[in-house]
C-alpha cells in the first residue's frame, strides 16, 4: 500500500520546491550543442585550489578511503582557531556552508519563530527556514545593500536569527565595521546575528570588517566562512562557522558528525597553510575581469552592479532566463537572477580573460 | 450512509451509487449549496446537473459502488464533486460524449454528462491514483459594477502593496473603466467576485499606489498548475509614469513567486508592449466568440529559473513541429519518439472535458489510454460541435509517453498544435485547437 504522503509530510515540506541542480557539463554541452562550456554561474575560482591543497588531493592514499574521517575535523579546527586566536571548540566545520546554515536554524528555531534576512541575497537562509517550518522575513535591499533599519523594525518577539551576507551575494555590497557594530548594539543579546563571510577573502576595502574579531564583544555573533570560493574547494564541500563557546556548544547539538570527508579536511588545512599567494593571484584575476566587464558592458549600454566579490550583475534589456538559454548555446553558463528577485539581471563570475571575452562575444551575439 | 464536515468549507456525503439514494443526494446538495450562499436559480441548475450525474453514475458507470459526494464552498462558486475508486471499472462511460443507450448510434439527448454540463459553468474530470473525481461547478451571481471613478494621477513615487478588500473593489472598477473588453478578464466586471476569488486564494492582486494613495495600477496572478503561474496585466490607469508603474508591478509579482514551486509565469492578457521583452512569445490561440470575428489570444511566458531541461515524448507526426518550436524558444529537450512494436492495445480511452459554457469552450485532456483513440476523438469533435461548442482545445502532456499516441487521431480530426507551454504538465504541454469551420 502506498504511504499517505498528504498526512505523513508536513505542509511546509510538501509546499516546498526541491532545488533542481543543473545537469553535469557533458550533458549540458550535448543538449545545447556547444563544444566547450565556460562556467560563470557559481562563482567558482578558475585557478582551482591553492597548489598545496592540489598536492593533498593528488596524493591522497586510496586505502584511506576505507577509513572514517575525523568526526569533528580536529586538525582543521585547531588551525582555524590558532589563526583567529580562538579556542578550537568555537569552530564547527560542515559539509559546505549550506550545512552550517542548517545547524544554526535547527539549533535556535522552533515552530512559530522567524528569521530576518534580505530579499535579494543568498537564497539558502530563506530556503532552510521555510522547509523547516520557520517563517522567513525578507527585507528589501536599500541601494543594493542590506537595510539595517528595516531589518531591526522587522524583529519581533519570535525573531531568533538575523542573517547578513557580507559582502552580499549577489550585489557585492557590504556593511562597514561601524555599521555592523551599531547593528549588533541595537540587536542586543536576545537574538543570534549570523554574518556570512563566504566572499570575505575577495574584499580589499580597508573598512570591511573581520566578523570573527567582533565575536568577543558580541557573543551572539556567529560567522560563516567557506572553502568553496577563494580556496577553490567547492567540489569537496567544506565550510565552517565560528562563535562564542556557549553558542557553538548549543549549535553542536544539531550538528551531524562525520559529514566532512577526509580529503576535504586535509585540503582545507593545506589551503590555509599555502604560501604561494593564491589569494593575491586570485584577486588580481578577479580585478582584471571586473574592469574588463565594466568597460565592455558600459560600451554596450548595459548597467552593472559591480562591488566586492568575484562576481558582478548585468542588467539586460529583456528576460534573464531566456538570455541564460541563449548563452548556453554559445557555451557560456551564467546565473539568471529572477530567482534572486532581480528579474532581467544576470550574475557573472569574474574569471580568466578567455572566459570573460567569450562571455562578452556571446552576449553581443544574443543581443544583436 | 454518513455525513461529515471537513475544514476548508467542504461537506461530504458517503453512500452507494444506487438510484434509490437520489433523493438523499439531491437534498444534501440543495441544503449545502444554500448554506454556502448559492442563489436559488443557481441552486436549481446545480441540482439539475447533480441529478443527471448521479443517475448516470449509478446506472452506467459505477452502479452499487461506494461514492462520495462533496460540496465545496469556493466562496465565489459551489462545486459538487462525485468521487469513487476506479479499479475494475470500465471508465469509458465517463467520456463526456458517451451515451447512456446501448443501441449503437447515440444522440445528444442520451449523453448524461454532456446534458449535465449545460446547466453549470464548468464540468471537469480527473483520474488520479485510481480515484475518479467528477466535478460540476456553479458560480454565484454578483452585481455588475456601475460606479465610475476619476482617473488617478501617479505623481512621483509609486508603492506596490496587497490591497484590502475595499481597495480591491476600487481596483476592479478602475480596471473595468480603463481596459477594453478583449484585454479584460470578465471577473473584473464584478468587484465582489474578485474579492471572493482573492479570499479563496485563487488569485492574488497587487496594486500600485500613487503619491495621493490613489490606485494607479494593478496585476493579478495565481497558480495555473503547481509549476505555472498565470498573470493578467500589469494594468496601469494613470496617464503618467505608465512604464515605471507597470515595471514595478511586474517586479513585485515576480518577487512574490520567485522562490515558490513555480517554474514559469504565463501572461494571459494585458501585457503592455513595453514589457514584452521581459517575456517570450509562445504563440496564440484563436478564440471564436458568439458574434464577430475570431480573436487571437497571444500567450507570453517567462521562466523564473534556469530551464531544468526535460524529456519529452512525441509521435513522429509531431516531431518536426516540436523541433522547430524548441529551436525557436531555445529550449533544450530530449525528444523521445514513440515506437509501435506491434504490442496489443485494449480498452476504451478516457478524456476529461472541462466545459466552459460561457466561453463556448471545451478543453479535453487524456486521462486513460485505450485502443480507440481515432474513434473517441472523432466522436468528441462531432458531438461537441453538434452541441454548438465553438472552441475545442486538446491538451497533450509531453511528459506522459502514452499521450503521444493520440497525435495522429488529433491531426486527422482537424486539430493542430497551437502553442507549447513549458512545464505546464509533467513536462511541457502542447495545446491543440480545432474550430467549427475546420473539417
Amino acid at each position: 500500500m502506498r504511504p499517505n504522503l498528504d498526512s505523513l509530510v508536513p505542509a511546509y515540506v510538501r509546499e516546498f520546491e526541491p532545488y533542481i541542480p543543473s545537469r553535469p557539463d557533458p550533458e549540458l554541452k550535448k543538449l545545447y550543442g556547444c563544444r566547450r562550456l565556460f562556467r560563470l554561474n557559481n562563482n567558482e575560482n578558475p585557478l582551482g585550489p591553492p597548489p598545496a591543497a592540489q598536492e593533498v588531493i593528488r596524493r591522497f592514499p586510496p586505502p584511506q578511503g576505507a577509513v572514517y574521517p575525523s568526526g569533528d575535523s580536529y586538525y582543521l579546527r585547531q588551525e582555524i582557531a590558532a589563526r583567529h586566536g580562538l579556542d578550537p571548540d568555537q569552530i564547527l566545520v560542515g559539509n559546505g556552508a549550506n550545512e552550517v546554515i542548517t545547524f544554526v536554524i535547527k539549533a535556535f528555531c522552533e515552530k512559530g519563530d522567524n528569521i530576518v534576512t534580505a530579499d535579494k541575497t543568498f537564497a539558502v537562509y530563506e530556503w532552510v527556514a521555510v522547509f523547516s517550518g520557520i517563517k522567513a522575513r525578507v527585507i528589501p535591499l536599500k541601494d543594493e545593500t542590506f537595510d539595517d533599519r528595516r531589518m531591526l523594525e522587522a524583529v519581533d518577539g519570535n525573531t531568533k536569527i538575523l542573517f547578513v551576507c557580507n559582502p552580499n551575494n549577489p550585489t557585492g555590497t557590504y556593511w562597514t565595521k561601524e555599521k555592523l557594530a551599531a547593528f549588533l548594539d541595537e540587536i542586543g543579546g536576545e537574538r543570534i546575528v549570523v554574518v556570512d563571510e563566504a566572499y570575505c577573502e575577495f574584499v580589499e576595502a580597508p573598512d570591511y570588517p573581520d566578523g570573527i574579531s567582533l565575536m568577543k564583544e558580541y557573543p551572539n555573533l556567529v560567522v560563516f566562512r567557506t572553502f568553496s570560493k577563494m580556496y577553490g574547494l567547492a567540489a569537496l564541500r567544506i565550510g565552517y562557522l565560528a562563535g562564542d563557546p556557549g553558542v557553538v556548544d548549543m549549535i553542536r547539538r544539531t550538528c551531524v558528525v562525520y559529514s566532512v570527508n577526509s580529503i576535504a579536511q586535509e585540503a582545507a588545512l593545506a589551503a590555509l597553510r599555502d604560501d604561494t599567494d593564491h589569494i593575491g593571484r586570485t584577486r588580481a584575476l578577479v580585478g582584471q575581469g571586473r574592469n574588463f566587464l565594466r568597460e565592455e558592458m558600459a560600451g554596450m549600454g548595459l548597467p552593472v552592479i559591480a562591488n566586492e566579490g568575484n562576481y558582478l550583475i548585468v542588467r539586460l534589456p529583456g528576460s534573464d532566463t531566456l538570455a541564460y538559454r541563449k548563452l548556453m548555446r554559445e557555451g557560456v553558463m551564467i546565473r539568471p537572477m529572477t530567482g534572486f528577485r532581480y528579474p532581467n539581471h544576470i550574475r557573472v563570475t569574474l574569471a580568466q580573460m578567455e572566459a570573460m571575452e567569450a562571455f562578452v562575444a556571446a552576449l553581443k551575439k544574443i543581443l544583436s | 450512509m454518513s455525513l461529515q464536515t471537513t475544514p476548508y468549507l467542504t461537506l461530504t456525503l458517503a453512500l452507494s451509487a444506487r438510484a434509490d439514494h437520489l433523493a438523499v443526494v439531491m437534498s444534501f446538495v440543495e441544503t449545502s449549496a444554500a448554506v454556502f450562499g448559492l442563489g436559488r436559480p443557481e441552486q436549481g441548475k446545480l441540482l439539475l446537473a447533480t441529478e443527471e450525474i448521479f443517475m448516470y453514475l449509478s446506472g452506467v458507470v459505477c452502479p452499487g459502488k461506494d461514492l462520495e459526494v462533496r460540496l465545496v464552498n469556493g466562496l465565489y462558486y459551489v462545486c459538487a464533486e462525485f468521487r469513487f475508486a476506479s479499479p475494475e471499472l470500465d471508465l469509458g462511460g465517463l467520456n463526456i460524449t458517451s451515451t447512456i443507450s446501448y443501441d449503437g448510434e447515440a444522440d445528444l439527448q442520451q449523453m448524461g454528462l454532456l446534458i449535465a454540463s449545460r446547466s453549470v459553468d464548468r464540468l471537469s474530470l480527473s483520474v488520479e491514483r485510481q480515484r475518479v473525481a467528477l466535478a460540476v461547478t456553479k458560480e454565484k451571481v454578483y452585481p455588475r459594477s456601475t460606479e465610475t471613478l476619476p482617473s488617478p494621477e501617479a505623481g512621483e513615487g509609486t508603492a506596490v502593496e496587497t490591497p484590502d478588500r475595499e481597495r480591491l473593489k476600487r481596483f476592479a472598477v478602475l480596471a473595468r473603466q480603463a481596459l477594453p473588453d478583449p484585454d479584460r478578464p470578465s471577473f473584473l466586471d464584478y468587484p465582489g467576485k474578485l474579492v471572493d476569488m482573492a479570499a479563496a486564494g485563487d488569485c492574488q492582486v497587487l496594486t500600485a499606489f500613487g503619491e495621493k494613495k490613489d490606485i494607479v495600477g494593478g496585476i493579478l496572478f495565481g497558480h495555473r498548475t503547481e509549476k505555472t503561474v498565470w498573470c493578467c496585466g500589469p494594468y496601469v490607469f494613470s496617464r503618467t509614469r505608465q512604464a515605471e508603474t507597470a515595471a514595478a508591478l511586474l517586479a513585485a509579482c515576480i518577487a512574490k513567486i520567485a522562490r515558490t514551486k513555480a517554474l514559469g509565469l504565463l501572461s494571459l492578457s494585458g501585457l503592455p508592449e513595453g514589457l514584452r521583452a521581459d517575456f517570450e512569445p509562445l504563440g496564440s490561440l484563436t478564440f471564436r466568440p458568439a458574434e464577430g470575428p475570431p480573436v487571437a489570444r497571444p500567450f507570453f511566458y517567462r521562466h523564473l529559473h534556469e530551464d531544468p531541461v526535460c524529456e519529452v515524448w512525441t509521435h513522429a507526426e509531431l516531431a518536426d513541429h516540436l523541433r522547430r518550436e524548441y529551436d525557436r524558444l531555445v529550449l533544450a529537450r530530449e525528444i523521445r519518439l514513440l515506437t509501435d512494436m506491434g504490442e496489443a492495445r485494449s480498452g476504451r480511452s478516457l478524456f476529461s472535458a472541462e466545459v466552459n459554457g460561457e466561453r463556448s469552450e471545451v478543453v479535453l485532456r487524456p486521462e486513460l489510454p485505450g485502443a480507440d483513440y481515432a474513434a473517441n476523438v472523432e466522436r468528441h469533435v462531432r458531438f461537441l460541435r453538434g452541441d454548438r461548442y465553438r472552441n475545442l482545445l486538446f491538451e497533450l502532456d509531453l511528459g506522459v509517453p502514452w499521450h503521444a499516441e493520440l497525435v495522429p487521431a488529433l491531426l486527422h480530426n482537424g486539430f493542430h498544435p497551437a502553442i507549447l507551454l513549458p512545464f505546464a504538465g509533467h513536462s511541457d504541454l502542447v495545446i491543440f485547437e480545432a474550430h467549427e469551420t475546420e473539417p
